[in-house]
């Protein structure tokens, strides 16, 4: 226990002093870095804490995606390298007043935080009781995945749109700016995604399958697949080329699409939308999600490409 | 338990969703999509009405588990004025959207085709999130809803694609998480305290101070989204620098979300206490001042106009803080009554302006006079806007304010009286701007050409402002409607 103990303690401070740090740098790649590796220990934390679920999601989107997306904008900001001579390292805070006035108001945020905490009663029942009563009806057995795609099927329908839409809004924005391929790897690289990407196919494949009965699913594979494709835009497997559109457009939308036509499918007879018959309630779980794993493994790679495909030049294709 | 099978609230969420993924990929039918899925958005509401008006507070409960466990679906009056009210908007926005965008490039913008093309989806999914906010019964769900709406608002903001326009956004949209969150974490405090998310299990809650904190953190979330004094630093930019359909959708509709969202949780939970509504009231008078005085300095027409959102929200705050003689279970409705005036004149006047920066070719309201070319209908549409604004009668906006002194009388609160005076002069002051640039021809240097016929484009400002003001005579049925299902529980 002790040692446990000890873990969890060390593991507390480094992920408040890796916040505390990555705060206080002044050079962005490195701030980067930092929240990366804290987003690894924040995984590691949800993992101590018995949500795996998060843990998983935490890994791959907040430390793995969230990352390589830093990483891609700072080197659009750079001109196409990551030192720092290019400038656009983090400014200085504005001023005495601004900074002044932010603290008082993230003071406030933190005692609020701390009152709701400390002040909350101990042990009221959440809705778990709830959640074990309906689970033979849900059609799956791991209880996160009932609660996603069964009983709050709706809020995760949502949160689907939220990609869609950032996806949208990305598309949208057009910068004027000529098209920057991400920088090239060398040749070492080239062998690691040979053998990489085959495996991270299979793995998220894995995960989406057994999201019915323990922790993965669609986000968690999603963000795996997503992985795939941005190794494959690294590595320039994968060109982005206007005559992609429609297809890309297609799968943005897949999962949002087939998510609710078949919430609206299953009503009728007696049953409301997203009451899913329980016979064939497992089915129906895997399809939509097997379909928003490739709405949210397209999105996040679109997201990391950063922009509408557009036609490029053959000497910017072959830099 | 519905007898139509897809309910219609459930269509009323999603249809603008399949129009959204159709407009988005289909881009040279997007008008048409969007147009076709307003359409059928509003008979979706049309239906939800009728079932309204039978039972007066309909409910489904989504997957068939019902709350605490699933999440319901429940509309009532209020939800109802503001579904009609949105697709009033949208399909009005929507009519003056073809022609904004018909054109060719800007100078300085995106090419046309493009806003065209991105300007539905975005919009659908806007009106997806403005139908989900307002038939939630769920606290986590209103913020997945309130997320859908801030990146939706985000991408409209910054459809312009100008320099100005993506500063602006980018602030928007730090504003906009920067309060989702805020949301997010009183959500998950009330559910640490009480175990239960829905609106039914916030009504039976002990009052306690870490239920108050919970409830302060959403209420600055929300606040921020809402564009309260002194977090409405985002709005005057983001508002002034967005297109014009696209600013009249974020002016009348998403400011409105939070504060409808302040509504609900007011109408469910044990908040909030005298003191908050008092606080709320304080930094009300600060925005009517405030956006009052920055309205009066404003160079360019849709900054005035953004301006004087950021005080007519502030009034709208003041009128949830007055706590007439039986506190909010009586002055919601006023607030109810200035949302809705507020979002049918906005629009409109956004419209209008917008309409007049393309006629003109610049908004700058110091030179508005100097103009031979004369919009003669949209510059109507302004100032029908702006009496509704203003509050003259019998427009809908007089209504708003008129229930919000009487009630204010009745409950003895005069200070409240004096700051929605002080606010009705400024904004007479700063239309008068706007106003005397439309009349005045003193400064007109070639010959007038005031007349160049009607445009579609100028039916739905006018459309949009005549019934800012004439909706004012059908007060009665808006206040039967607001009252069916008795939000907030009491009898008129």
């Amino acid at each position: 226990m002790t040692v446990l103990l000890a873990f969890d303690l060390l593991l507390a401070a480094s992920i408040v002093g890796l916040a505390a740090a990555t705060l206080l740098m002044r050079d962005a790649f490195a701030m980067i870095v930092a929240f990366i590796v804290f987003g690894m220990l924040m995984a590691l934390g949800w993992a101590r804490l018995v949500a795996p679920d998060v843990a998983l999601a935490e890994v791959a989107i907040g430390a793995g995606l969230s990352g390589a997306l830093l990483l891609r904008t700072l080197a659009h900001l750079r001109g196409g390298s990551l030192s720092a001579q290019g400038g656009a390292s983090v400014s200085a805070p504005a001023n005495g007043a601004t900074q002044g006035v932010n603290a008082l108001l993230a003071g406030l945020a933190t005692c609020a935080l701390g009152l709701a905490y400390l002040g909350a009663p101990q042990n009221v029942p959440g809705l778990e009781a709830h959640v074990a009563d309906a689970m033979p009806e849900s059609g799956v057995t791991h209880p996160v995945t009932a609660v996603l795609l069964n009983f709050r099927a709706y809020d995760t329908l949502m949160e689907v749109v939220v990609l869609l839409a950032a996806v949208i809004v990305v598309w949208q924005v057009e910068r004027g700016l000529a098209e920057t391929p991400a920088p090239a790897l060398g040749t070492v690289y080239q062998g690691f995604a040979r053998v990489a990407l085959p495996v991270a196919v299979i793995a998220g494949g894995y995960l989406l399958w057994i999201g019915a009965e323990a922790p993965g699913g669609a986000f968690q594979a999603g963000a795996v697949l997503g992985a795939v494709a941005v190794l494959g835009l690294l590595s320039r497997h994968v060109r982005p080329a206007p005559a992609h559109r429609p297809l890309a457009r297609g799968a943005f939308v897949v999962g949002t699409a087939v998510f609710a036509l078949v919430a609206l499918g299953v009503a009728g007879a007696g049953r409301v939308a997203f009451e899913y018959p329980p016979a064939q309630a497992k089915t129906l779980i895997l399809l939509i999600e097997a379909m928003v794993t490739i709405s949210i493994a397209a999105t996040l790679a679109a997201l990391f490409h950063g922009r509408a495909p557009v036609a490029v030049s053959r000497e910017e294709t072959d830099r | 338990m519905p007898e139509f099978a897809p309910d219609p609230m459930t269509l009323a969420i999603l249809l603008p969703l399949f129009g959204a993924i159709a407009a988005f990929l289909a881009p040279r039918a997007a008008p048409l999509i969007g147009l076709g899925a307003v359409g059928a958005m509003a008979a979706a509401i049309a239906a939800v009405g009728h079932a309204v008006a039978q039972a007066g507070t309909v409910t489904v409960p989504l997957g068939g588990w019902g709350a605490p466990l699933g999440i319901e679906l429940r509309a009532d009056g209020l939800a109802l004025a503001m579904l009609g009210l949105t697709a009033l908007i949208a399909l009005a926005v929507g009519l003056g959207a073809l022609s904004a965008f018909a054109g060719e490039a800007p100078a300085d913008g995106q090419p046309m085709p493009r806003q065209r093309a991105f300007f539905w989806p975005l919009c659908l999914l806007l009106l997806t999130g403005m139908n989900g906010v307002y038939l939630s019964a769920d606290l986590f769900n209103l913020y997945v809803m309130l997320e859908v709406i801030s990146l939706a608002a985000v991408g409209l903001a910054v459809l312009g694609g100008t320099v100005a326009a993506l500063r602006a956004g980018l602030a928007y949209m730090y504003a906009s998480l920067l309060g989702a969150l805020m949301v997010l974490l009183g959500v998950g405090f009330v559910y640490l305290q009480t175990g239960r998310l829905d609106f039914a299990g916030l009504a039976g809650a002990q009052g306690s101070p870490a239920l108050s904190a919970a409830f302060a953190l959403m209420l600055v979330g929300l606040a921020l989204k809402a564009a309260l004094f002194p977090l409405h630093f985002w709005l005057p930019e983001a508002h002034a620098n967005a297109t014009a359909p696209a600013s009249a959708l974020l002016s009348a509709l998403v400011v409105k979300a939070g504060l409808y969202i302040l509504l609900r949780l007011a109408e469910a939970g044990p908040f909030p206490g005298e003191a908050i509504l008092t606080l709320l009231g304080v930094l009300g008078t600060g925005a009517v001042l405030w956006g009052g005085v920055q309205a009066l300095r404003a160079e360019r027409l849709k900054l005035l106009v953004a301006w004087s959102t950021v005080a007519q929200i502030g009034l709208i705050f003041v009128a949830l803080a007055r706590a007439g003689t039986e506190g909010l279970s009586d002055s919601w409705r006023a607030a109810a009554l200035l949302i809705l005036a507020h979002a049918v004149a906005k629009a409109g006047m956004f419209l209008a302006a917008g309409r007049i920066k393309d006629v003109i070719g610049h908004d700058r309201i110091s030179e508005l006079d100097r103009s031979a070319v004369r919009p003669a209908l949209a510059q109507l549409a302004f100032a029908l806007a702006a009496i509704s604004l203003i509050g003259l009668p019998p427009s809908l906006g007089f209504i708003g304010k008129w229930s919000l002194m009487e009630g204010a009388m009745g409950a003895g609160n005069w200070h409240w009286i004096a700051v929605t005076m002080a606010g009705t002069l400024l904004s007479v002051a700063y239309f008068s701007r706007a106003l005397t640039g439309f009349l005045r021809f003193d400064r007109v240097r070639a010959p007038l050409d005031e007349h160049r016929g009607w445009a579609l484009a100028d039916a739905p400002p006018v459309v949009l402002a005549g019934l800012a003001v004439g909706l004012g005579l059908a007060a009665g049925p808006i206040l039967a409607v607001l009252d069916l299902g008795r939000p907030f529980g009491v009898t008129p």
